[in-house]
C-alpha cells in the first residue's frame, strides 16, 4: 500500500491530479528523436566515438568494416572511403515506428525473417493494417503465420476467422519456406553475450532453406541486376564484396549452393588484408577472405585499411584456420571459458576489473575473480580481464592524456570517457540523467510521486486515430492489464502453435482475474470473458485464481487481469490476438513498448 | 540429472548377442544379469513447471499428443498421467487468506470478504477451483510436481498381470511387454497411484513409463531427466539417489523447509518402498498421493481364508440342515 512520503516534496501536488488539462502521458511532451548528421565518416567518428577510453579506436572498427563489406572500393574515397555508399540513418527507423512509416504509405517492400507482427507486435490490429498499404511482403517462415494470411483471412470473433476481400488489399505477398534450427549451419548469440555454433542435422524439406542462403542469392542477384548500371546510387552494391560461396558442396546434401557460413564467420571475426608486417598503402600483396590470415583480436584493427573486420565485438571468435571458438564446447573451468565464445574477447563479465577494489586485491576473498598479481605485474584472474593487462592499480594519467592512457589505474569502466561507473548519467540516456517512477501511459492513478505524470521522453503516437490512450483513471478502463509468455509457446506462437505436443499443453488463450474481480463481474471460473481497450477487443477463458490480487492504491482498489499473447488466427491452435489490445507507447532511448501495463475493462460473455 | 550411475552399471553386456544365439539354439533365453536397481529421484522443490519433462517423454517415445482442452485447472492442462502420458506435471495452486497488514497488502482481503463469501454462495467462484488446494492453507505457493510411475518395489500392477506381460527388468524396473499383453486391464485397477493405463485408441494394451529401457540399455539417461533444466528430476542407481534424498531433506530442514518431506523412500510404503520417490513440500494428498497405498496382494490371504471360512460354514450347514 502507497504510503505518504515524509519527503514533503514528495508529496503529489494538488495541481497534477486536478489540472484539467493533466493527460496520460502528463505535460511536457515528448522530444522528437534527434538523428545527428552522420553523412561523412569524420562526422560519424565525431558522433560516435570518443576522444576519451576504449572508443578512442573507433576509427580502426569503421575503416576495418568498410574494408570488410567494400573492399578495394573502400580505398577509392579518398578521406571518406567507402563509407558514402552506406545509406544512411534519416530519423527513427525502429521496428514499431516503421509500421507507422508503412501505414502512411511511406514504405514500399517489407522482408519479414522469422517475425510476425500481425499477432505478436503491440497494437497488432494497426500492424496488420499497416501491413496492407504495402506494395510488396517477402515472408521467411516455416509456417504460412499470420502476417502471411492477413490478405484473406483476419480475426473474426475469437478464434474465427472472418473472410477479407483481397480485392482490395494491395500487398503482394510471397511466402518463402524458411529452414528450422536444426536444418541450418550459424551461430547465435544470447543475451548473455555468449555466441554458439550450431550445426546442421538434416537438410530443410523441400524448397525450404536457411535465411544465410536467401541473403546470399538475394544479394547475388541484386549484384547482377545493377552490374551495368551507372547510378551513383547503385555503387554500394556493385562494390559490396560478396564472395561466400561453398568451395565444394556439402557431402550428403541435395542443396548445392548453400553459402559457406564459416566464411561469414570470418569476415565477421576480421582478416589481414595486407601482410600485418607491411605498412601502408603501397604495399602490393593484398588477401581476400578467402585466403587471408585471420585476425587475433580486435586489438590489431587498424584504420589503414590493412585489416577488414565485419564486427569488431565478435573478434576473436575465429582466430585461426580450424579454430572456431563458437563451436568449442569445453565444460571445465570456473567460469567456462571454453564453452562458445562471449564477446568482446571471450570476457564472461564486462568490466570485471570493478571486482577488485581500486588496490587491485578482490573485495571478497571467497568471491574473488579478477586481481592485480604484484609478482607477474599483470592483471589475472578466473576470467579475461576486461582491463589493459598491464596497468598497475595506482596508475596516474598524465595532464592531457587521451584514449585509454587517459583512465587511471582504478577505472573498470573502459568504454565511459571517465573511466567511471555512472548512476547520474549526463549523457546517453534520452530520459536521463537519473531514473525515477513514471506511471505507465495508461494508468488509473495520478503519479504519487510527481506532477509529470509518465515518461516525458517515451514516443506515445497520440495524433494517431488507431492508438487511442485511455485517459488518467477512465471509468471505462479501470483495470490493469498485463501480458506475458507461457514456457509452452514461443511469442504469437510462430512455431509452437503447429506443434501438437505443446498445443495440447496450453491450448487456449485465457485470462488470469483474482475471485475479488470475478465476484464483481459475475463471471465464473472457465467462462468466456471480453477484453477491451481503446484499441480492441477480444475474447479468452476466465481463470480466476488467487494468484491474481487486487491492489489498494491511492486509496482504493485497482483490479489486475494477466493475458498471455501466443495465440492467432493460424495454426493449429488458435485464439483471439492479445496484442491487438496493446498500444504502441515506445520507450525513448531503444523503442521497446509499452505492453506489460496497459488499462482495459472486462465482462463476462463471448464476442458475437 | 545429478547422481552418476556407475560406469559398469549401464553397459549392454551383449545382451542381443545372447539373444540371438539363444535363439539360433532353441534355448529359453537365460535371465539378462542383474543390475544395480535404477530410478528417480523428483526433488518438487526444484519444479519451475516448465514441462519439459512431458514433452521430452512424448518426444521420444513417440507418444501421440492428447486432445487439446483447457482445462481451467491452473495451468495444468494434461489432467493425469495416462496411457499415452508418461510424465504430468501439477501445478498446485497454494495461495491462502490475506490478513490485515500482511505483505504490504492492506485491508482490502477482509473489506471484501463478505463478497467472496456471498460470490460462494451464488455459486459464482468455486468453493474449490478445480486443480488447487486453496482453501485449506495459509502460505502462498504455487507448488509444481512431476508425477510418473513409481517402479514400485513389490509392484501391484506386476502382481495383479495374469499374462506375465508385465515383469522386473534387470534394473529393477517394472517393465509392460507391449507383444504379451493381452489388454485385460488388472493391472489399471490394481495400480494404487492411477499410472498405468490401457492405451484405448492405439494398441488397446497396459502402458506406462519404462524407465526409457531403451536408453538405459545404452547407458543414457531417461529423456525427462535428461530434459529437466534444473535437475528436479534425477536418475541414478536407487541406493544412492535415496542417500542423496535424504541429504537434500536435511539441507532443505536445516534452512527451514520444515514442511519438506520424502515420499517412498521408506520401505515400509507398499511392504518395500517406491524405485522412483519423491521429495514433497506438503503432505502427499495435496499432490494426489496416496498417504498409505495399499496393495491389492495384500487382500488375497485374508481374503481366501474368510472363502474357506465361509465355504466351511455352509458346508456345515450344509451337513447339519441336509443329512436326510
Amino acid at each position: 500500500m502507497y504510503r505518504r512520503c515524509t519527503i514533503s516534496w514528495l508529496q503529489p501536488q494538488p495541481h497534477s491530479e486536478h489540472s484539467p488539462n493533466a493527460t496520460t502521458w502528463g505535460e511536457k511532451h515528448d522530444v522528437p528523436s534527434n538523428v545527428q548528421s552522420q553523412q561523412t565518416l569524420q562526422e560519424y567518428i565525431d558522433a560516435c566515438g570518443q576522444k576519451l577510453g576504449w572508443w578512442s579506436n573507433t576509427p580502426a572498427y569503421i575503416r576495418s568494416l568498410l574494408q570488410a563489406w567494400y573492399g578495394d572500393a573502400a580505398n577509392e574515397e579518398d578521406g571518406n572511403c567507402s563509407y558514402r555508399l552506406i545509406p544512411k540513418m534519416i530519423g527513427d527507423h525502429s521496428h514499431l515506428v516503421t509500421s507507422y512509416a508503412m501505414l502512411d504509405g511511406k514504405v514500399k517492400g517489407y522482408l519479414l525473417f522469422g517475425q510476425n507482427p500481425a499477432a505478436g507486435s503491440t497494437n497488432a490490429r494497426m500492424q496488420r493494417k499497416a501491413l496492407e498499404q504495402l506494395d510488396w511482403m517477402v515472408v521467411r517462415d516455416l509456417y504460412e503465420v499470420e502476417s502471411a494470411a492477413f490478405w484473406y483471412k483476419q480475426p473474426g470473433f475469437g478464434p474465427e476467422t472472418e473472410p477479407v476481400d483481397s480485392s482490395k488489399i494491395k500487398t503482394e505477398i510471397f511466402l518463402l519456406p524458411a529452414a528450422a534450427s536444426t536444418e541450418k549451419e550459424g551461430s547465435f548469440t544470447n543475451t548473455q553475450r555468449m555466441l554458439q555454433w550450431r550445426d546442421k542435422a538434416v537438410d530443410p524439406p523441400g524448397d525450404a532453406r536457411s535465411d544465410l542462403w536467401f541473403v546470399y542469392h538475394l544479394g547475388k542477384r541484386l549484384k547482377e541486376l545493377y552490374a551495368d548500371s551507372k547510378e551513383w546510387r547503385n555503387r554500394g552494391l556493385q562494390s559490396l564484396t560478396w564472395d561466400y560461396q561453398m568451395e565444394k558442396p556439402e557431402e550428403g546434401s541435395r542443396i548445392h549452393d548453400e553459402p559457406d557460413a564459416l566464411l561469414v564467420l570470418k569476415e565477421i571475426n576480421g582478416y589481414y588484408v595486407r601482410p600485418p608486417d607491411q605498412a601502408g598503402k603501397g604495399s602490393s600483396q593484398t588477401y581476400t577472405l578467402r585466403n587471408a590470415p585471420h585476425i587475433p583480436s580486435y586489438t590489431v584493427l587498424m584504420n589503414d585499411g590493412r585489416t577488414a573486420c565485419g564486427s569488431w565485438i565478435y573478434s576473436g571468435v575465429y582466430p585461426e584456420p580450424g579454430n572456431n571458438r563458437a563451436a568449442s564446447r569445453n565444460p571445465e573451468g570456473r567460469t567456462f571459458p571454453q564453452w562458445g565464445f562471449a564477446w568482446p574477447a571471450n570476457r564472461r563479465i564486462l568490466y570485471n576489473r570493478a571486482s577488485a577494489d581500486p588496490q587491485g586485491h578482490p573485495w571478497s576473498e571467497r568471491k574473488k575473480y579478477v586481481w592485480w598479481d604484484e609478482a607477474e605485474k599483470k592483471w589475472t584472474g578466473y576470467d579475461v580481464p576486461d582491463f589493459p593487462l598491464n596497468k598497475p592499480p595506482d596508475f596516474t594519467p598524465g595532464p592531457g592524456a587521451v584514449g585509454m592512457d587517459a583512465h587511471s589505474g582504478s577505472d573498470p569502466f573502459i568504454m565511459k570517457p571517465d573511466g567511471k561507473g555512472w548512476l547520474f548519467a549526463p549523457k546517453g540516456l534520452k530520459d536521463g540523467p537519473l531514473p525515477t517512477h513514471y506511471e505507465a501511459a495508461e494508468s488509473p492513478v495520478h503519479n504519487a510521486l510527481y506532477h509529470q505524470q509518465s515518461n516525458p521522453a517515451a514516443k506515445y503516437f497520440r495524433d494517431r486515430a488507431d492508438n487511442r490512450l485511455a485517459a488518467i483513471g477512465d471509468s471505462n478502463y479501470p483495470i490493469v492489464i498485463t501480458t506475458y509468455r507461457l514456457t509452452e509457446h514461443h511469442v504469437s506462437g510462430p512455431m509452437t502453435r503447429w506443434m501438437p505436443w505443446l498445443n495440447a499443453l496450453q491450448p487456449s488463450l485465457f485470462a488470469e482475474i483474482s475471485p475479488e474481480l470475478a465476484s464483481e463481474r459475475k463471471i465464473r471460473h472457465g467462462d468466456w470473458v471480453i477484453i477491451n481497450t481503446p484499441r480492441g477487443e477480444i475474447e479468452a477463458r476466465a481463470m480466476v485464481t488467487r494468484r491474481m490480487r487486487p491492489l489498494h492504491v491511492s486509496g482504493r482498489v485497482v483490479h489486475q487481469i494477466g493475458l498471455p499473447f501466443h495465440w492467432g488466427f493460424q495454426g493449429k491452435s488458435k485464439g483471439s490476438i492479445t496484442n491487438d489490445l496493446a498500444h504502441m507507447v515506445l520507450e525513448p532511448n531503444v523503442s521497446i513498448e509499452e505492453a506489460k501495463a496497459f488499462t482495459c475493462n472486462i465482462r463476462p460473455g463471448r464476442m458475437p | 540429472m545429478a547422481v552418476e550411475p556407475s560406469q559398469d552399471t549401464l553397459n549392454g553386456q551383449g545382451s542381443s548377442l545372447r539373444a540371438v544365439v539363444s535363439m539360433l539354439v532353441g534355448n529359453k533365453m537365460p535371465p539378462l544379469p542383474q543390475q544395480p536397481a535404477m530410478g528417480f529421484f523428483t526433488d518438487t522443490s526444484l519444479c519451475i513447471g516448465c514441462k519439459a519433462c512431458e514433452v521430452a517423454c512424448k518426444q521420444w517415445n513417440q507418444l501421440p499428443a492428447s486432445d487439446p482442452g483447457w482445462t481451467g485447472s491452473s495451468y495444468d492442462n494434461t489432467g493425469q498421467l495416462s496411457a499415452t502420458t508418461w510424465r504430468h506435471v501439477q501445478f498446485i495452486e497454494h495461495i491462502g487468506r490475506r490478513e490485515d497488514g500482511q505483505n504490504g497488502y492492506s485491508g482490502v482481503r477482509s473489506d471484501i470478504s463478505g463478497q467472496i463469501a456471498q460470490a460462494k454462495k451464488d455459486n459464482v467462484i468455486p468453493l474449490i477451483p478445480p486443480g488447487t488446494a486453496l482453501p485449506f492453507f495459509n502460505t502462498d505457493r504455487w507448488l509444481m510436481q512431476s508425477d510418473v510411475c513409481k517402479h514400485c518395489a513389490n509392484a501391484p500392477c506386476l502382481e495383479a498381470c495374469p499374462t506375465g506381460a508385465i515383469i522386473r527388468t534387470e534394473f529393477d524396473t517394472v517393465y509392460v511387454q507391449q507383444d504379451i499383453c493381452n489388454g485385460c486391464g488388472y493391472c489399471v485397477v490394481a495400480c494404487p497411484f492411477g499410472v498405468i493405463a490401457r492405451d484405448e485408441r492405439g494398441t488397446h494394451t497396459a502402458r506406462k513409463c519404462t524407465l526409457c529401457y531403451d536408453r538405459m540399455k545404452d547407458g543414457i539417461e531417461p529423456a525427462c531427466a535428461k530434459a529437466c533444466p534444473t535437475d528436479s528430476i534425477q536418475f541414478g542407481e536407487v541406493a544412492k539417489l535415496k542417500a542423496h534424498a535424504r541429504e537434500r531433506l536435511g539441507i532443505l530442514h536445516e534452512r527451514g523447509v520444515k514442511e519438506a518431506r520424502l515420499y517412498g523412500v521408506d520401505d515400509d510404503i507398499l511392504d518395500g518402498g517406491l524405485n522412483s520417490f519423491f521429495l514433497l513440500l506438503d503432505e502427499p494428498e495435496v499432490y494426489n498421493l496416496p498417504a498409505n497405498p495399499q496393495r491389492p496382494s495384500n487382500n488375497v490371504v485374508p481374503a481366501s481364508l474368510w472363502t474357506i471360512l465361509a465355504a466351511m460354514v455352509l458346508g456345515l450347514f450344509g451337513i447339519i440342515f441336509f443329512r436326510e
